[in-house]
């Protein structure tokens, strides 16, 4: 008997029009490790939410077709009894955390507790949870303290000790560091392997292909394939469904390598294996301009709390170059940019824009230079519509009426929010809110655009319209700094990449010459992009950063 | 995270004696002076929670109330002093004031109430963690949601207060003058306190699914991690407290007769 089987499953939302699960039919065996795909507003979270009974039991309206979990219809089995046999993680950590427990000890048992499961067995499930994820030396913390990849690992391990049948993951790397995402996925194939389905939602469409047993494909609603990722991956119309097919398989498409049941490789290993070695020149460097500096940080030094340094002797020039900081989840990335728009005070003078010291200069007065965009959109959005909302910050540093709409309607235009221009933020889902931020510090047309984590939540369609704007804001000459955590996106993008540990600035260059540094890559703990460990498993000479890079020495358009 | 609960573990024997015994104190120290209706039994109490706060090394921590208290206790002795309905003795005069003995006892009475309640709360505030409190509450059978709502609050509160300078910090970043004249704080008040209702109220929802699928609402007995192990005095304390209210009200009653 399947563990799950969903019959002809339709939901429509209170107070909306479209339907936002439509006809949904599958059956998923145990042990299975499934992967749910679709562009933003596929489905995904509603079914997710479907499979546990939140949907309709918790949100209401309107149900056809039926879930069945181990035989229960998740209809109408309470959701207290359903938690038994299906886990949910979701994306923010944060709110999944239960608020009444001060360390992460007990916080890991607090599902436990609701369902009387006697104490010696709690004990022995939360340290195995515990230390499986590796947050064992967290214990005594309290879960609010931890950093977000960290809190994601303290919401797994507490769906984990309940011991559910299934485990459905809502996009839970989206938070996470390279590193943390791996260890994530590890976890859950460990966990698929001992017996328990999985089905996750996931961006990280590389990860997902080499996980999963099959994937689940969803467009506004609709099922459109159920199958194992080499022919998902392998439709011609996937590009067009929102979804970008792996690295690996869009190499092997454009040279088409195909495996023996004619779909294209989606993993590493495969293409690979199917890729024959051709003599391949190295890719050569573009020259790069030379541009104005903007930032000189010499010997700076910061820490919290006196005798905890967060970073130490950090010494960079910033140009207008697009560039990108990459590093593990506390390597001082977010504290350094902070730094730099003027949110926290160094000790002393350490860093000048434009030959000015800024350790005195307050950050209104430098909102109209250094912008910053945060990484959740709903800490500072507070207008009833995205105009107003956008037009704040030019009227704060004293635009005219005019020049503020001019410029905001300019921002929108960029981000793809032109139509929404009087929608109510808070109706727009979060990736566009995160543009409604972006367009928001966009229209005070700063010289420094600094991006905290852009690329969280945003599906292909939302990270292309992000490279545009960095290429857009390149293009007038204005720095664009990025945090990121998407090496993918780092080498398709950015001029320059600043690799960050231990608070320090362990390499500095172009992304070519830092993704070829591996120590310092090690270092940080961080991996090359897609397209050069497949080049490096070739062994082929030097750094290939893109597809087309990569197709176009191999003598083939993509 | 800075945590708004007052409690502190330093190891004192008041840390480790059960919440329940600290209760029962509570009950006791404020019915026994009221059953009884003697000054001296409120003085006697103030002294006695004095010496218990002195015992768990807690009196240093109790000052700053003591001190916010003073200034209200003040006021009402001032007020009944002068102008207390059934004033007609006066006892002393500072320059044009007079003040009336009537007025100064009925003064007396409510600040020996407030400082003995005062004395008694702290005693269980300042040694006791809220989580165990409302966990041995739970055990005794106190509503799980009510409990929670407790719990939260000390978690929730201090988190609302860093997504608040995250929020200001965002504000600033465009441009928004947080500092200055009335005006200037008037004009930043939406923009800082909007995002901060509308991200705890899409928090709240999240946060009521997260507990949904952790089984808070399963109707099973609830198991806990850990019993506390007793103190020694927990028992025989308890019986004497109870046993002292028994005493003024038996003491009271036979005086009525």
């Amino acid at each position: 008997m399947p563990v799950i089987a969903v019959e002809n499953l339709k939901y429509r939302y209170p107070h909306a029009d479209a339907l936002a699960l439509d006809g949904l039919t599958f059956t998923v065996e145990k042990g299975e490790f499934i992967g749910i795909v679709g562009a933003n507003g596929a489905g995904k979270s509603t079914l997710s939410q479907a499979l546990i009974g939140l949907v309709p039991q918790f949100y209401n309206g309107a149900y056809g077709g039926r879930v069945l979990i181990d035989g229960l219809p998740a209809e109408s089995t309470p959701i207290s009894e359903l938690c038994c046999k299906v886990g949910l993680v979701f994306q923010n950590p944060f709110n999944q955390l239960s608020g009444a427990k001060d360390n992460v000890y007990e916080e890991v048992a607090f599902g436990m507790q609701n369902l009387g499961v006697p104490r010696a067995e709690m004990h022995r499930r939360t340290e195995n949870a515990l230390k499986l994820l590796d947050i064992w030396q967290f214990r005594d913390r309290n879960p609010f303290d931890l950093s977000g990849g960290q809190m994601q690992r303290v919401a797994i391990a507490s769906i984990l000790v309940m011991e559910p049948d299934i485990i459905v993951l809502d996009e839970p790397t989206s938070q996470l560091d390279p590193q943390g995402s791996e260890e994530v996925f590890r976890t859950v194939d460990k966990l698929a392997h001992s017996g328990i389905t999985i089905l996750m939602i996931e961006q990280k469409i590389e990860k997902i292909a080499a996980y999963c047993d099959r994937i689940l494909l969803l467009h506004q609603g609709h099922q459109i394939a159920f199958d194992t990722p080499q022919k998902v991956f392998s439709r011609p119309d996937l590009e067009q469904l929102g979804v970008q097919a792996p690295v690996f398989t869009r190499i092997c498409r454009a040279l088409g390598t195909t495996l023996p049941d004619g779909s294209y490789p989606v993993t590493v290993e495969e293409a690979a294996n199917q890729l024959r070695r051709t003599s391949v020149l190295p890719p050569v460097s573009a020259q790069q301009e030379e541009r104005p500096e903007l930032f000189e940080i010499r010997n700076l030094e910061f820490s919290y709390r006196p005798g905890t340094p967060v970073l130490h002797g950090i010494n960079l020039q910033l140009d207008a170059r697009p560039t990108a900081i990459i590093g593990q989840n506390g390597a001082g990335k977010t504290t350094l940019v902070k730094l730099l728009k003027g949110l926290l005070r160094p000790t002393g003078p350490s860093i000048w824009f434009r030959g000015e010291d800024i350790s005195h200069k307050t950050v209104a007065a430098l909102a109209a230079q250094v912008g910053y965009v945060f990484q959740n959109p709903d800490d500072q959005i507070f207008r009833y519509n995205v105009l107003d909302e956008v037009m704040f910050g030019p009227l704060n540093i004293g635009m005219s009426e005019e020049q503020a709409r001019e410029k905001s309607r300019a921002a929108l235009a960029l981000t793809g929010l032109s139509d929404q221009e009087n929608s109510n933020p808070y109706d727009l889902e979060l990736n566009e809110r995160k543009m409604v931020a972006i367009a928001s510090v966009l229209a005070m047309d700063p010289d420094v655009l600094i991006l905290d984590e852009p690329t969280i939540a945003q599906d292909m369609m939302g990270r292309r319209r992000i490279a545009d704007i960095v290429r857009t804001l390149s293009a007038q000459g204005k720095l664009v700094l990025a945090i990121l955590h998407d090496m993918d996106f780092v080498a398709e993008c950015f001029d320059r990449v600043v690799v960050m540990a231990q608070g320090q600035v362990v390499a500095d260059g172009s992304p070519r010459q830092v993704f070829a540094d591996s120590a310092a890559l090690q270092a940080a703990r961080l991996d090359p992009p897609h397209v050069t460990q497949l080049c490096t498993r070739l062994g082929y000479d030097g750094v290939f950063l893109t597809v087309e890079e990569f197709l176009d020495a191999c003598g083939c358009q993509a | 995270m800075k945590s708004i609960s007052l409690y502190v573990d330093n190891g004192s024997w008041l840390c480790r004696v059960h919440p329940f015994t600290k209760l029962a104190y509570i009950v006791t120290a404020i019915s026994v002076p009221l059953i009884g209706g003697t000054l001296w039994l409120f003085a006697a109490f103030i002294a006695l929670s004095l010496a218990v706060l002195a015992s768990g090394h807690l009196l240093r921590r109790v000052t700053p109330l003591v001190a916010f208290s003073f200034t209200i206790l003040i006021t009402i002795f001032l007020i009944h002093g002068l102008f207390n309905q059934n004033n007609q003795t006066p006892l002393f005069q500072i320059g044009p004031l007079r003040f009336y003995q009537e007025g100064l006892l009925y003064a007396l009475r409510i600040g020996c109430n407030v400082l003995n309640m005062l004395f008694s709360f702290a005693i269980l505030v300042l040694s006791t963690k809220p989580s165990e409190l409302v966990e041995e509450l739970e055990k005794r059978g106190f509503s799980r949601r009510i409990g929670y709502i407790i719990i939260s609050v000390f978690q929730i509160v201090p988190q609302m207060m860093g997504t608040m300078s995250t929020i200001t910090d965002a504000q600033r970043s465009r441009g928004m003058e947080t500092e200055g004249n009335l005006l200037t704080r008037a004009k930043a008040f939406l923009p800082l306190i909007s995002p901060v209702v509308m991200s705890a109220l899409i928090n709240t929802r999240e946060r009521a699914v997260a507990l949904e699928v952790r089984g808070f609402a399963a109707k099973q007995k609830k198991t806990y991690l850990a019993d506390r192990t007793p103190h020694r005095g927990d028992k025989p304390i308890t019986i004497a407290l109870l046993a002292l209210i028994v005493l003024a009200a038996g003491w009271r009653i036979a005086q009525c007769l």
